[in-house]
């Protein structure tokens, strides 16, 4: 049976493992130029102590990581999206046809009368492609992960929606999730095109849907409260506004993910606006504020603004926890077919 | 060896129709003394009838004495139909020709000739029933 | 010798429609079994039931003395080959007999090679690119060597030409003489398969209509001709199945329990076209024919 299943799967996973191969020499290519270069301007500002910038000196040097950031962004943004186009991919052209196709054909009536029984024979078929696409979506997490480093290193920000969903783990759940999502949908429709229409429509609404409305939520998230006053403001960077709201930039610990960053509220807990405050925000626009004096100049009203964020620490347990229910989330499917399948109807 | 062929519109069961071709065989001196008949796989292999039909032909070839099963080996011809072959029977065939002669003179074609043999023939076995 | 299948008041509901209705059957073994029908009669319905492919909504049914779900042991017995005989396009002939070894621990791969061999088939040719008696062909072999007790098809000759269809149908009765295989193959078509079968499942409008060996049903029924009469006034032990009538004579075909008796008719047997084709039209009252009606049915 494990012959069987290879062979059907052999056009598809050769094509696989081709453009696998393909990507791996990219990653290598450039990523090994990237690397180097990194090394290299680190090598120029460490003996200064200068790499984080303080400086005049160190801001020169800072300007050569800028420099390498900014010519490998594209680049970045196109291997993020293709590390999770990729397990979409996969349910699409290996999930959707895996039974998909066989009822679309009618060749479910020749495997289904040999002497394997139906569990058997889907539980072969969903463990070997299954465990492909797994392998191929680790393969590829863990280039882009290598390739990025420096990148992640200098970005500051392993949090981005598309940086999460492309890095580590959390790769091989959306794998085995998007996979098990086709398959069942091609079991169910019977259909290979609508399945894998369906696959992707749902693929794409869940990673929309991740990181705003699970993500964040999955481990509880500190939040702060700051008082607006000289003291606190100057520890600020920026402040942002609108004709509606304003929010300062706030201080979070180093790598901490903010969730939501309310605006500025007063003592009653309304939005407060740039205007209902004049005499305390510059006239000029252009200047750079001064943050400390507006802070100063607020101190009165009794404002505050809170920020939610993760912190740092919560990096690895989130990737754990997210990769661990779609990993549940594609048993769960993988059991509905299992369950489907057994029942004999047309 | 000899090949079976199965007329489905005939209105002869068709294990009858193998038994009468043996027969006519028999007749013809295609087929003699310890000739062995073709295996039921053979049969059916060439025509594609049931092979309980072959059985059945060649139990009834054994019933009225013409043949015999040797099991694991086939079944083969006891007999030939106690009857001089054919070629003996020289002035009889040329009377018949004569009569055919006279039949075409009098303006019959081959199918009328045929449809009138056969007919004789039913005709006079009925009789002799 | 367990009977082939035996089917107890068998029904199955589809959301509309129902598909089987009331079928009871007992096919004993060591036959090659005729299940006849117009389309849409159930024949299909019948079969997938059979080998396990659906589930009966009532009655019972056993094939082989087993169940047909009964996991690997049923499965290893029962060959089946769905109408358009069903094979994977992009793999090879050969490739369908290596899935064969590997799906079946009973297969005899020597009989499917040989079989090939036989066939003109080239083993590295995608069965995709095969004719359509070919692909049959194909389908066949691998069902036959995996070496089941029971065979079953469905229309396996509808979509072939003359030709395919004698090579298709020698093909199993070879495998019937050499392994003592029992076959149930459908049809909508008698003429297809009155070489082969042995015994007749007449399937009409979801119902048995008619069931037994095919010598024995071709002995007990007769056409009769005589003059104008009622069904109803031939006597008992005669079941009237169809009868036409016209002015002055009345046809009726009627089946006897023994032998029929004397009577004031001429009668003669019915080809098994025929009797299939008596059985196919509704049913007739045993006396219900009606209204004087010149060269017409009347029902």
């Amino acid at each position: 049976m494990i012959w069987v299943t290879w062979r059907q799967f052999r056009a598809q996973a050769l094509a696989g493992l081709a453009l696998l191969a393909a990507a791996a020499i990219g990653f290598l290519v450039t990523g090994l130029g990237m690397h180097h270069s990194y090394a290299a301007d680190l090598a120029a500002c460490a003996p200064l102590h200068a790499c984080d910038g303080a400086t005049p000196a160190a801001r020169a040097l800072g300007a050569q990581f800028s420099q390498l950031q900014r010519s490998y962004e594209p680049m970045f943004e196109l291997l993020q999206l293709l590390v999770i186009a990729v397990p979409a991919m996969i349910g699409i052209f290996w999930g959707a046809p895996l039974i998909g196709r066989e009822l679309e054909t009618g060749t479910h009536e020749l495997a289904w009368n040999q002497t394997v029984t139906r569990t058997r024979w889907l539980a072969v078929k969903l463990t070997v492609v299954g465990i492909a696409a797994i392998a191929a979506a680790a393969m590829l997490s863990w280039l882009l992960t290598w390739w990025a480093g420096p990148l992640d290193q200098l970005n500051g920000n392993r949090w981005a929606a598309m940086t999460f969903a492309s890095r580590d783990i959390v790769p091989l759940g959306y794998a085995a999730f998007a996979f098990a999502l086709g398959t069942t949908l091609g079991l169910l429709l019977r259909r290979t095109l609508p399945a894998m229409a369906l696959t992707l429509a749902v693929f794409v609404a869940v990673q929309i849907l991740v990181p705003t409305l699970v993500r964040p939520h999955l481990l509880p998230s500190t939040t702060t409260t700051f008082a607006i006053n000289e003291a606190t403001t100057s520890q600020f960077h920026d402040f942002r506004g609108t004709q509606t709201d304003f929010h300062f930039d706030l201080p979070t610990p180093r790598g901490a993910w903010l969730t939501s960053q309310p605006p500025v509220l007063n003592s009653s807990g309304q939005v407060v606006r740039i205007d209902d405050y004049p005499d305390c925000f510059p006239d000029v626009p252009g200047d750079v504020p001064d943050v400390g004096r507006i802070g100063a100049c607020l101190a009165k009203d009794n404002l505050h603004e809170t920020v939610t964020y993760q912190p740092a620490s919560h990096y690895w347990p989130l990737q754990w926890m997210e990769t661990g229910i779609f990993l549940l989330l594609a048993g769960a499917l993988a059991g509905t077919c299992f369950w489907w399948i057994r029942r004999r109807q047309n | 060896m000899i090949d079976f062929h199965i007329d489905a519109r005939s209105g002869i069961a068709p294990y009858l129709q193998i038994v009468g071709q043996v027969r006519q065989a028999l007749l013809l001196g295609l087929l003699t003394e310890g000739d062995k008949l073709p295996t039921v796989k053979e049969v059916v292999a060439k025509v594609a009838i049931n092979p309980n039909t072959v059985s059945k032909a060649y139990r009834e070839l054994e019933h009225q004495g013409l043949a015999a099963g040797k099991p694991g080996v086939g079944t083969f011809i006891t007999r030939s139909l106690g009857q001089a072959s054919l070629a003996e029977h020289g002035p009889l065939q040329q009377e018949l020709r004569a009569w055919m002669d006279k039949a075409r003179a009098a303006g019959l074609t081959e199918p009328g000739i045929e449809a009138m043999c056969q007919k004789t023939l039913r005709e006079s076995a009925e009789e002799e029933r | 010798m367990s009977a082939i299948l035996q089917a107890h008041e068998l029904g199955k509901r589809y959301r509309q429609r129902q598909a089987l209705t009331d079928c009871t059957l007992e096919i004993p073994p060591g036959h090659v079994v005729g299940l006849v029908g117009p389309n849409g009669a159930g024949k299909t319905t019948l079969l997938k039931i059979a080998c396990g492919m659906l589930a009966p909504t009532t009655g019972r049914i056993e094939v082989l003395g087993g169940q047909p779900n009964g996991g690997t042991a049923q499965l290893a017995r029962v060959g089946y080959v769905a109408q358009d005989t069903p094979t994977y396009a992009s793999l090879s002939v050969a490739d369908h007999l290596k899935l064969g070894a590997k799906m079946n621990p009973a297969w005899d791969a020597k009989l499917a090679q040989d079989r090939i061999e036989q066939l003109d088939l080239n083993p590295r040719q995608k069965a995709g690119k095969l004719s359509g008696g070919q692909r049959a062909q194909l389908a066949l072999t691998v069902a036959v060597a995996k070496r089941p007790e029971l065979l079953i098809l469905d229309e396996p000759v509808a979509s072939l030409d003359p030709l395919a269809r004698r090579g298709f149908l020698r093909h199993l009765m070879e495998s019937v003489a050499e392994h003592d295989t029992s076959v149930i193959l459908s049809s909508h078509l008698i003429s297809d398969l009155e070489r082969v079968c042995d015994y007749l499942v007449v399937l009409v409008s979801s119902r048995v209509r008619l069931a037994g060996e095919t010598d024995d049903l071709l002995a007990r029924h007769h056409r009769i001709v005589c003059s104008r009469r009622q069904g109803s006034d031939l006597p008992a032990g005669l079941e009237v199945i169809s009868a036409e009538h016209t002015e002055r004579q009345s046809r009726f075909v009627v089946r006897s329990e023994g032998e029929l008796p004397a009577g004031d008719w001429s009668a003669e047997h019915l080809e098994l076209e025929d009797l299939v084709l008596t059985y196919m039209e509704p049913p007739v009252d045993r006396g219900g024919d009606t209204a004087m009606q010149p060269t017409g049915e009347a029902r």
